[in-house]
């Protein structure tokens, strides 16, 4: 077909251009090299500030999608250009994964400042994709100002989305939040806000009192909202709310973000080297040298990683 | 660092009125089983937004599960859609309740494969790893 495309061809071809780029830095390698180094070129010229990138994460069944959803919905009244990239994991076994989360987000497809995209984590470990830092600044390259990346709740001791993100919002459902958990360590430490959804249930009430009396231990508590993605009510309030930290933090950037690609490079590169290490038996045969006594511990871990 | 080879990409889609996800589901998670990447999309879509699900996700794969007997107009849609959108590689392949007699029109306009009740999720993934046009 030769014709000039339609209007809607055009935003649905800029958006699969995008997406392929996204698919290309899930594979890794030279192009998603230079894909990336493109989009930072392009950054690097651009006037106004940088977009803003907000991580989402709580326990499984808190209604993250849904919630996220009505925020995008609220910021692009504002005219904002929102994206949203959601985060699932891959199975262990398989490799395959189930991606659910367009399930719960109210379809748009007219509107071209919008951008919805499911990762799966692929091997890396974590409850984060390697690939969604370089997806945030190539998301943003593309033109998006406000990018919520939603990720699995893996609860206490996976940090990756705070590297990355300008800020943290954990979603809890009505009954989350008992005293003991706020005081443990892990996401709820590092959450720069909290929420608790499914503010029309019974309990919830009571389970922002809770959140707020366990944090209010420690220093620096973020504030404890309270939400209905439903029915829509404190969403307007919670963008604020947003708004306003990620402009308290002042952390945010895209050297933040590059700092997190590289890490999470790292992170795969050395995970590649072990299963290799694994895969041929190098793993074993160092192991057996160590137990054995005819080689030192000290330098295996480098050997190791050197491949 | 070297590429790593991608999973495929499936988008499950139920475009149409009937709300009976019950068979896509199954295949879904069939799928994800089976080592493929599953979008799922919900019940009730558009035809429109299929399309603008299957560009963002960049998948190798829309399947559509229908039926509501409205396949013989949604279907060819989604394939048009793809084109349109510089998309015209993504194989559009379709499962539910289809009469024979409305396969070849189907094919014809670019459904690349019809699985009736009676297909195993095996047999589906063998089908689409065979036939996945990737770049």
């Amino acid at each position: 077909m030769s014709d000039a495309p339609s209007p809607r061809g055009a935003a649905l071809r800029s958006a699969r251009e995008l997406a392929q780029a996204i698919s290309s830095v899930e594979r890794g390698g030279a192009s998603a090299d230079a894909l990336i180094q493109e989009a930072l070129a392009q950054l690097a010229t651009a006037t106004g500030p940088a977009a803003r990138v907000i991580g989402v994460t709580g326990p499984p069944g808190a209604g993250k999608s849904t919630l996220v959803g009505a925020l995008a919905d609220r910021a692009r009244e504002e005219g904002r250009r929102v994206a949203i990239l959601a985060v699932d994991p891959s199975s262990a076994v398989s490799g395959g994964a189930l991606l659910g989360d367009r399930v719960r987000v109210e379809e748009r497809p007219d509107d071209d400042g919008r951008f919805m995209r499911s990762i799966a984590t692929r091997g890396s470990g974590r409850s984060l994709s390697h690939a969604a830092a370089a997806a945030s600044l190539l998301i943003e390259a593309a033109g998006f100002d406000l990018l919520f990346i939603e990720t699995v709740g893996a609860g206490q001791a996976d940090l990756g989305i705070v590297r990355l993100a300008d800020l943290v919002l954990l979603v809890e459902g009505p009954e989350g939040g008992d005293e003991v958990q706020a005081m443990k360590a892990g996401l709820l430490e590092s959450a720069d806000l909290v929420v608790v959804n499914k503010g029309d249930r019974p309990g919830a009430d009571r389970a922002v009192e809770r959140l707020r009396s366990g944090l209010a231990l420690g220093a620096d508590a973020p504030e404890v909202l309270l939400t209905s993605a439903t029915e829509g009510s404190g969403v307007t309030e919670l963008l604020r709310a947003l708004d306003a930290a990620a402009l308290r933090r002042g952390r945010g950037g895209r050297v933040r973000r590059v700092a997190a690609h590289l890490a999470a490079a790292v992170e795969a590169r050395a995970a590649e080297r072990l299963r290799a290490a694994e895969a041929d038996g190098r793993l074993e045969a160092l192991a057996r040298g160590i137990t054995d006594g005819l080689r030192p511990l000290s330098g295996a871990v480098d050997e190791l990683l050197q491949g | 660092m070297t590429e790593r080879t991608a999973p495929i990409r499936v988008l499950i889609a139920k475009p149409g009125l009937d709300g009976h996800d019950r068979g896509a589901k199954v295949l879904a998670r069939g799928l994800r089983d089976e080592g493929f990447e599953v979008i799922y999309t919900g019940i009730r879509r558009t035809t429109e937004a299929i399309i603008a699900a299957a560009i963002e996700e960049d998948v190798d794969v829309v399947g559509c599960s229908i039926l509501s007997g409205a396949h013989a107009t949604l279907l060819p849609k989604v394939v048009a859609g793809l084109r349109e959108a510089g998309a015209a590689d993504v194989l559009v392949v379709a499962g539910g309740i289809i009469p024979e007699e409305d396969r070849v029109g189907l094919e014809a306009a670019g459904i690349s494969a019809i699985f009736g009740p009676g297909s195993t999720i095996a047999e589906i993934a063998t089908y689409l790893r065979a036939n996945v046009r990737r770049p």
